[in-house]
Order: structure tokens, then sequence, then C-alpha cells
């Protein structure tokens, strides 16, 4: 199935209207449907930041680092908030993140990807073509059918603001300097193929539409996200890769295929919950976090 | 200013960047800041290893903040420091790249488990936070500010190390035994993080003539012991045999200095241990690897399109 397919055979007129539902509201397929998305949300955010948290320490300079974990924090602080909209609807967070199979994560790619020492290009391309992503499908969530949903959607809304205006700021400097911008390219030309599986769809996208709980399709997303960040890219020297030519990664991301880095990963933060094996992972909420 | 005169005039913020002030303390304070700036660097290295380990998600995101906390305390410690105009941040960022600059003996020890993490972030910290709570009276003003800031946010750091301590121990047995474990390897380098008795200390006399320095090693080490043998008593952790602690005349603890390994301090001290070859080497290495960045940056603000609040 092409990310285009998706779009078939959806009529969506009849849609429940935004913020109409609550947990007792949803359909068996709507609550699956639901899942699905919040799951692609959350572990998006989770899997970004803890890449991100990489960096920390380890920027160029001190601001960098500050304003750096700004970012990483805003993201699992959304992880946090899809999580726990998943923990509304029964699940733990064992189940959501800790004891989860990796192969059931549903993560872009692009998010999973390793960052060698000297990729701080990786990172400022990243970012950027994750927060404009980021920005459409929030936007698309404003008049989400699920209420407990529209709820959260404005802050993550407007933090992601100052998240695009840093990787923007950082896109403009390093672009203007000729051995900076060929490491961009370089990021660029290894990570396009991988953002572009932000935007694959699961297995219940038709129902994800037919119970309103995103008005947009993934397609159309896909064509708003390609209208900004391809002109803005080209803008700064950059030569972007055509869509429909990139060659699609073996791991779609969407369906839970991922590359080996993601196992490795996934393996890594997992590894002393599985250890110490506490009867539930700490909540600090008003207190430290 | 001669040093009769700041000796005279030595108490609480007596000093700041608007008096003249004799060579001699504007070098033992950046000395002394720029210490405590390496370390809120250097301690990161070690913090920012628990990230990934965290095993909930509210700890992952509380040892984020914790981690850009260091960092931030950094900056400002760089900047206070800068204020004595003896060095600037980017001469200190180098000495600390190039194995001169020195660092807390603690962040010598790499760290690669969860069971670490209340040992410097509780133990450790709660060893900073004594001493840093008597740098709120240094004589150097801008040093003073900085620590209102830094002690208020340590604060935070050491309840986020207590509640990682108080959960393992709450944890099976295995995990308790580790904990201990882990304890006992930590519990001498935690004693020696406040340094020899006085009087073995190199620069401490004259820091303390000219109120830099408020308190003595001595005092800070007992006052931690006061207040942190009887709170690792109460999460389950036994104190080990050696070194050995005991209760002086007025009821207060000690440690017999004897039972401390103080050529591994020295060493340290000097940067020559294993471990500071590989904390040193690894911070060498990762800020090499970005430094097209740093290089680039310096163009892009050398340039008319820079402007000043563009760089961070």
């Amino acid at each position: 199935m092409s990310e285009r397919d998706s779009d078939a055979g959806t009529d969506e007129t009849d849609a429940p209207a935004a913020a109409s539902l609550d947990r007792d509201d949803l359909t068996p397929e709507g609550q699956i449907a639901l899942e699905e998305l919040l799951f692609r949300l959350a572990d998006d955010e989770f899997v970004h930041a803890e890449r991100l948290t990489e960096w920390q320490i380890f920027a160029p300079t001190i601001e960098s680092d500050l304003a750096l974990a700004n970012v990483a924090q805003d993201e699992f602080g959304h992880a946090r908030l899809w999580y726990d909209l998943l923990q509304e609807l029964g699940y733990t967070e064992e189940e959501c993140i800790w004891r989860r199979d990796p192969d059931d994560w549903t993560h872009a790619t692009l998010v999973e990807r390793p960052f060698a020492d000297d990729g701080w290009g990786d990172d400022v391309v990243r970012t950027y073509l994750y927060d404009v992503a980021e920005r459409i499908r929030l936007e698309a969530l404003v008049d989400t059918s699920y209420a407990p949903l529209a709820d959260r959607v404005g802050k993550a809304l407007a933090e992601e603001e100052y998240h695009r205006e840093h990787a923007l700021s950082w896109l403009e400097r390093l672009a203007s300097d000729d051995d900076a911008r060929e490491r961009l390219q370089a990021a660029l030309d290894d990570l396009f193929p991988h953002a572009l599986s932000l935007w694959y769809p699961g297995e219940h996208e038709t129902e994800i539409r037919a119970a309103g709980l995103r008005r947009e399709t993934l397609a159309s997303m896909r064509e708003e996200w390609l209208d900004t960040v391809v002109p803005t890219l080209e803008g700064y020297g950059l030569v972007v890769p055509e869509p429909d030519d990139v060659s699609r990664p073996d791991a779609r991301g969407r369906d839970g295929s991922h590359t080996d880095d993601w196992f490795d990963l996934q393996e890594a933060f997992t590894a002393t919950h599985r250890e110490v094996d506490f009867d539930r992972p700490a909540r600090l909420r008003g207190e430290e976090a | 200013m001669d040093i009769e005169e700041v000796t005279e005039r030595a108490g609480p913020r007596q000093f700041g960047p608007n008096d003249d002030m004799p060579e001699e303390y504007r070098r033992a304070a950046t000395r002394m800041i720029q210490f405590h700036a390496n370390s809120e660097v250097m301690g990161g290295y070690l913090d920012k290893e628990f990230t990934r380990h965290a095993p909930s998600l509210d700890r992952k995101l509380a040892n984020t903040a914790k981690v850009q906390d260091e960092i931030g305390h950094a900056q400002l410690l760089y900047r206070a420091a800068e204020t004595l105009g003896v060095k600037t941040r980017d001469e200190m960022l180098e000495e600390l790249q190039n194995g001169e600059g020195k660092f807390l003996n603690c962040f010598h020890y790499p760290v690669d488990s969860w069971y670490e993490a209340p040992m410097i972030d509780f133990f450790v910290d709660g060893g900073a936070m004594r001493r840093q709570a008597t740098l709120k009276s240094t004589s150097w003003t801008p040093y003073a500010h900085a620590m209102d800031k830094v002690c208020f946010e340590e604060g935070f750091h050491v309840k986020h190390g207590e509640s990682i301590l108080r959960e393992l121990m709450r944890g099976s047995k295995a995990t308790q035994e580790r904990t201990q474990e882990t304890f006992e390897e930590w519990w001498p380098r935690i004693l020696q993080f406040f340094g020899p008795t006085n009087d073995e200390s190199t620069h401490n006399d004259f820091a303390q003539e000219v109120g830099l320095k408020t308190t003595s090693n001595d005092e800070l080490r007992n006052s931690f012991l006061n207040m942190y043998v009887p709170k690792a008593e109460k999460y389950g952790l036994e104190i080990p045999e050696y070194p050995r602690i005991f209760e002086r005349d007025d009821g207060t603890m000690a440690v017999r200095e004897d039972d401390l390994d103080w050529d591994e301090f020295w060493t340290i001290a000097r940067n020559e241990y294993e471990g500071s070859d590989e904390q040193i080497g690894s911070r060498a290495r990762r800020q090499e690897a970005v430094s097209w960045v740093r290089e680039s940056l310096d163009d892009w603000e050398g340039s008319a399109a820079g402007t000043p609040q563009a760089a961070d």
C-alpha cells in the first residue's frame, strides 16, 4: 500500500464532531484506531527525545546544550501526554514503554537513527524535518473528535513553535558555511528517506478518519510537509531528493519493522527496568518531573 | 586594595567587579570558581549516563532536567569566574579539554549503572550542597549570587537522588545488595570529596583569610557525616567498617583520615588517575568531533548576518 492509497474510499462527512467523544463513547473499532494514532504520536516523541538526549553534555557549546535539553524535555513531555491518554484507555506504563515488544513500536524510522559523534548536522536536519511534521499533524488534531486528545493538543503545539524556530536558526547558520552545508546535505540525503516514513499509514488509517479522530489525510499532510520543507531547504542551498524517486528503506517504522539500531537502542533503555524489576515505574508528578 | 586591606574587610559578599582587587585574590578566586564550574561540566558526564538507564518516564525526565541544570550552573559559574578578569570562558574550557583544568575527585570515576545514580545524585550532590551553602557567604559577590541559584536547584537534585535511593532500597534483595555494593565502592570517594584536613590543603589558608572560603574541609565533612550517615542508615545502607567513622567528644562524627587512600586522591588532583584520562579524554573527543560547528558559528558571528543573540 502506498501512502496515497490510504485515502481511497474514505468519506468522513459523517464523522463525529470535534471533541464530541469521550472514552465511553468510543466504539471498539474507534478505540483500536485511537490507540494506533496515539502510539504513533507517543512513540515518535519518545524515541526522538531518547536520541536527542544523547547530545546532552556533548553539544558544541554550553548554550546549544541548554537549548537542546529544552527540546528533548518537551518531546519527552509530549510522549508522556500521549502515553497518559493510552493509560486512560487501560494500558500501563510498562505496556506502553518498558515491556513492550520492540517490534510493536510504530515510530517513524527517522527518529531511531543513531548519531555519529560529529553528527550535529544530522541533529539539525532531523529536528527540522520532524518539527515541521509535528506541527502539521498536531494542527490536524485540533478538531479531533476525541475530547481528551483535543484538550492536550494546544500545549504541544505551543512548544513546537519554539522548536521549529530553533531548528531554522541552526539551519540558517550552518548553511552559510561551505563545510557545514556539505554536512547538512549528507545528513539530508541520509535522513530524507526515513523522514518520508513519518507519513506511512498504519493498519487502521481508514477508521482513524471515519471516527473523526484526525481530519486530514496522511497524503495531504505529507503534501503540506513537502511544500514547507522542500523550498526552505532549497533556499539554504540544499538539494532535496525527489520524494517519488527515493528508494524506500526496508524498515517501514509504522508497521513495527525497524532498522537494527532501534533494537540496540530499545535493549539499552529497557535494561535497567528489566533488571531492577520494580512493581511499577516511579511517578513523580508535581515532585521532580 | 592590598592584601592586608582585603583580609581586614573580608566578609560575605564584600567584594565585586567595581573593587580594585589584588592579583593574588583574583587568581585565587578564579582558581576556586573555575574548579567549581569544571566540576559541573564533568559531573554532567556522569549524570548524563543515567538518562538512558532511568527505569521510568518521569525519572528520565527528571534526569534530563538535572543534566541541563548542571550545564546551566557551569554557564553561570564560568561567567562569575570571568568577572575576575583573569581568564575567559573559552580559556577555561580549553584548559579543561587539554587536561590542565581541575575538577572534583568523584567525577574522575566513570559510571555505567543505575545503582550509581543515587551515589552521585544523593551523596555527592548532598556533599556539594553542604559546601555550596557556605559559599553563599563567599567574599566575591558574583560567586555568591551564582550560589543562590545553584543551591536552589541542587535542592531538587538531592531529592531526586534520595527518591532513587529509597526506591532501590525498597526493591528486591538482589537490588538492595547491588546498591549496598555500589555504596561501599563510592563511600570512600565521597568522604574524600571534601579534601584532606585543613593543614594538608595548599590553597586553603589564603582562601579563608580573604573570605573566599568560609568553612574548613574538616567542618564540611563532619557536617556531611552528621547529616548523611543517618540518612544512609534510614534507607537500609550499612556504613562500611573502613574508613572508620567515630564520634567526637562533642557528639559530632568524623572520619579517620588515615583509612582513606590519599595517594589516589592526589593522583586524581593532578588529573593523572586512569579515570581522569577516560573522563577528560572522552570530553576532548566529543568536543573535537563538533569543533566544525563552533568554527562555523564563529564565521557566522563574524559576518554581517550574525547577530549576538543567535548563538544558542
